[in-house]
């Protein structure tokens, strides 16, 4: 099982980077969309259907709102390209299972039961062994997820002009956020998985929002400049 | 049970409310009034100890979970009335509303994680609602819209913030790894930075000084009756989840010296900073910010000592405050309505024009004061004593006499010459406007009955200080008993 949530990480990742790096709204919605209904699967093992398809739904609605809103926006391609934010990920990615596998180490000196480094004793059959002694549980791999949609939202919400590259930021890192919080401090039971669902879409809905009005403004803006210039002014 | 039909029924009229601000403002109204007044039945009849278990999590009702529904809903129902008074668009109840339905449901949780996403989210809406709507109204400041960006973000990032510290808690590396809460010299520290970052959170979601400046900007630019929601309620609901994770998961052995003093060196800056700043602006509305931000700071100080006593100082306290500051914001709406201004130097004489605005502004004053024997003056001495040990007693008299100062200012402004805006504006003094015709005495009931609209936009400014003589009634019953924290 374990090697498949190794790939949902992949997909998880290679959905974030598509949706901060491309320059067409409707193809970042579909690279979010797929990001966030990856992160859904991103446990091991799955919640039951009904908490599955709450985060699956909310996934969803948050990419088809932003989608709705960013249509016809001004375009806001990633300064860096592609490859750059695949790096970027990738080093997250890695940040993140290294702060696992040093919780990992400390719940073992505790005396409790995730596999940590370099330490004897029966491995979960669902673990991938990186090498040597170093198991990776799916928490670690949760973990991994977060930390990398972390590294590729924090620069487009901190630093984006408002648009639509910082709503698809907000997301980013709010989900980021609820995926530390699950694989830091153990899974969320369901009145939880409820209010996580409802974060993520407010975050969607209110980057949208404020992204949608920041293109009207810029409309607004640009009609005033070229009619300084003495034509007509048409709006 | 009551707890779950009172925020269903909070969070659909408020979502109501808000779809329809725009389109049929009559039925948002009508919507966040029913609404209004239905939490708040509700909440009246609420059990003070009710238990409930959904998705896996206990919702405990207390009797604080009852008094800020009561107070939070009964000053939403005035506020409702007054935003027709008031005019504009319809941005405070639908978004309290919301706000209200996911408070209750946060206090209630037993789950620390739920109530923080719960908080985050249901918190945007009374910001970015009325955020745009000044944006919408004031065209010639593009600036409100960044504004209401950073406020959004900074709502958001609070509860993100608050979760990440919620997680870190339960993880290996918090005070529940492993099943052993550890005070070892590694843990204490880890306890420390635990209870740095929660108050972290708190001080962006409360705008404290230095943090204050997405606050002190949106607060410019929206109605002051969408202030409560936002900054009144809603600072005060986070700090109260905040103080209770603080309170289980740390507990008091985690503000050791430097935490206590960086913890009580915020609080400070914001408490006499805050207060210099209310005392400093002539513009009522900034006076109202600063004065919450000034509350925040005295309740913060409960995270420098987490004892039980002081824990539940803060519960009372913040609640009282949320009531008075609601009360003075309703006031400040009500006034710059009626006289148009809304600095010191054009409303000379507000009080003798409308003699019921002045009776509620003087309750609203000793609310705000809180004097001795009051629940919140006990609060107040036991926060800061709790904090600041051997001088807390003095700091508490300091504090006191700030609110004394700079509402007294708009105090001695109202018995002032009543100057020109002032003596322009409307009479504040209920009046008959001769709706009725010669002889009405004889006239059908039907007549008696078509006069009603009429008187009642004759005598809006009069109604409107009826309004805030009721919340100031709150203000000061919450201020003398307490919340029940």
């Amino acid at each position: 099982m374990s090697p498949a949530l190794v790939a949902v990480v992949i997909v998880v990742c290679a959905g974030a980077v598509v949706a901060v790096s491309t320059r067409d709204w409707g193809a970042a919605a579909i690279g979010l969309a797929v990001a966030l209904v990856a992160s859904a699967l991103l446990s091991d093992p799955l919640p039951s259907v009904a908490i599955l398809g709450v985060r699956v739904v909310a996934g969803i609605l948050v990419a088809a709102i932003l989608r709705a809103a960013l249509q016809g926006g001004p375009r806001q391609p990633s300064p860096l390209g592609w490859p750059a934010e695949a790096l970027l990920a990738t080093a997250g990615a890695v940040a993140g299972l290294g702060l696992a596998v040093g919780l990992a180490a400390l719940a073992a000196a505790a005396g409790g039961p995730i596999g940590a480094p370099n330490l004897p004793g029966p491995r979960n059959p669902g673990d991938v062994v990186v090498g040597g002694d170093v198991t990776v549980t799916a928490m670690a791999l949760v973990v991994a997820a977060g930390t990398a949609l972390l590294a590729l939202g924090a620069a487009p919400l901190v630093h984006g002009e408002a648009g639509g590259r910082r709503a698809i930021g907000l997301v980013l890192v709010t989900q980021a956020v609820l995926l530390l919080r699950v694989g830091i401090g153990g899974p969320a039971v369901e009145l939880e998985e409820i209010a996580r669902a409802a974060l993520l879409v407010v975050s969607g809905a209110t980057g949208a929002v404020i992204a949608r009005a920041a293109a009207v403004a810029r409309a607004g803006e640009d009609a005033e400049v070229r009619a300084s210039d003495g034509r007509p002014l048409r709006v | 049970m009551t707890l779950l039909v009172l925020a269903t029924l909070a969070l659909a009229a408020g979502v109501l409310a808000i779809v329809t601000a725009d389109s049929r403002p009559a039925v948002s109204l009508v919507v966040g009034l029913i609404g209004a007044l239905g939490v708040m039945a509700l909440a009246l009849v609420m059990p003070p100890e009710e238990s409930l278990r959904i998705g896996g999590v206990g919702l405990v009702t207390t009797p604080l979970v009852r008094a800020m529904a009561v107070a939070w809903a009964a000053g939403l129902a005035v506020l409702a009335l007054l935003e027709v008074a008031v005019g504009g668009r319809l941005t405070v109840v639908g978004p309290s509303l919301v706000g209200l339905a996911v408070a209750a449901v946060a206090l209630a949780t037993r789950d620390p994680a739920s109530s923080m996403a719960a908080l985050a989210a249901g918190g945007v809406a009374g910001v970015v609602v009325p955020g745009l709507s000044g944006w919408l109204d004031r065209a010639d400041s593009p600036s409100r819209l960044p504004t209401t960006s950073r406020g959004s973000l900074a709502i958001l990032g609070s509860g993100l913030l608050g979760m990440v510290v919620i997680a870190w808690g339960a993880s290996a590396a918090g005070p529940f790894g492993a099943g052993a809460i550890s005070v070892e010299p590694g843990g204490q520290f880890g306890l420390g930075l635990g209870l740095l970052g929660m108050v972290a959170a708190v001080a962006i979601r409360c705008g404290l000084i230095p943090l204050h400046v997405w606050a002190a900007r949106f607060m410019e630019g929206v109605s002051p009756l969408a202030i409560p929601a936002a900054f009144a309620w809603g600072s005060a609901v986070f700090v109260l989840v905040a103080l209770d994770w603080s309170q289980v998961a740390l507990g008091p052995t985690a503000a050791g010296d430097i935490e206590r003093l960086l913890i009580v060196a915020l609080a400070l800056t914001s408490i006499v900073l805050g207060g210099l700043a209310a005392m400093v602006h002539d513009d009522i509305e900034h006076v109202l910010g600063y004065s919450i931000l000034q509350d925040a700071g005295v309740a913060v100080l409960a995270f420098a000592s987490l004892e039980p006593q002081v824990v539940a100082a803060a519960r009372n306290w913040l609640v009282a405050s949320a009531t008075v500051k609601t009360a003075l914001a309703a006031w400040a709406a009500v006034v710059r309505t009626t006289y148009g201004g809304h600095r010191l130097a054009d409303l000379g004489g507000w009080a003798r024009r409308s003699p019921v605005l002045g009776l509620a502004f003087a309750g609203i004053l000793v609310a705000a004061i809180a004097l001795p024997g009051f629940s919140m003056w006990d609060a107040r001495v036991t926060l800061i004593e709790g904090a600041i040990p051997g001088v807390g007693f003095a700091l508490a008299i300091v504090a006191a006499a700030m609110p004394a100062i700079y509402l007294g200012r708009i105090g001695f402004a109202g018995i002032a010459p009543v100057t020109s805006a002032v003596a322009a504006g409307p009479s504040g003094r209920p009046r008959w406007s001769g709706g009725r015709a010669t002889g009405w005495s004889d006239g059908s009931m039907g007549s008696a009955i078509r006069a009603v609209p009429a008187e009642l936009r004759a005598n809006r400014a009069a109604l409107a200080a009826a309004g805030v003589v009721a919340l100031a009634a709150m203000a000061l019953a919450t201020a003398v008993g307490g919340a029940g924290g």
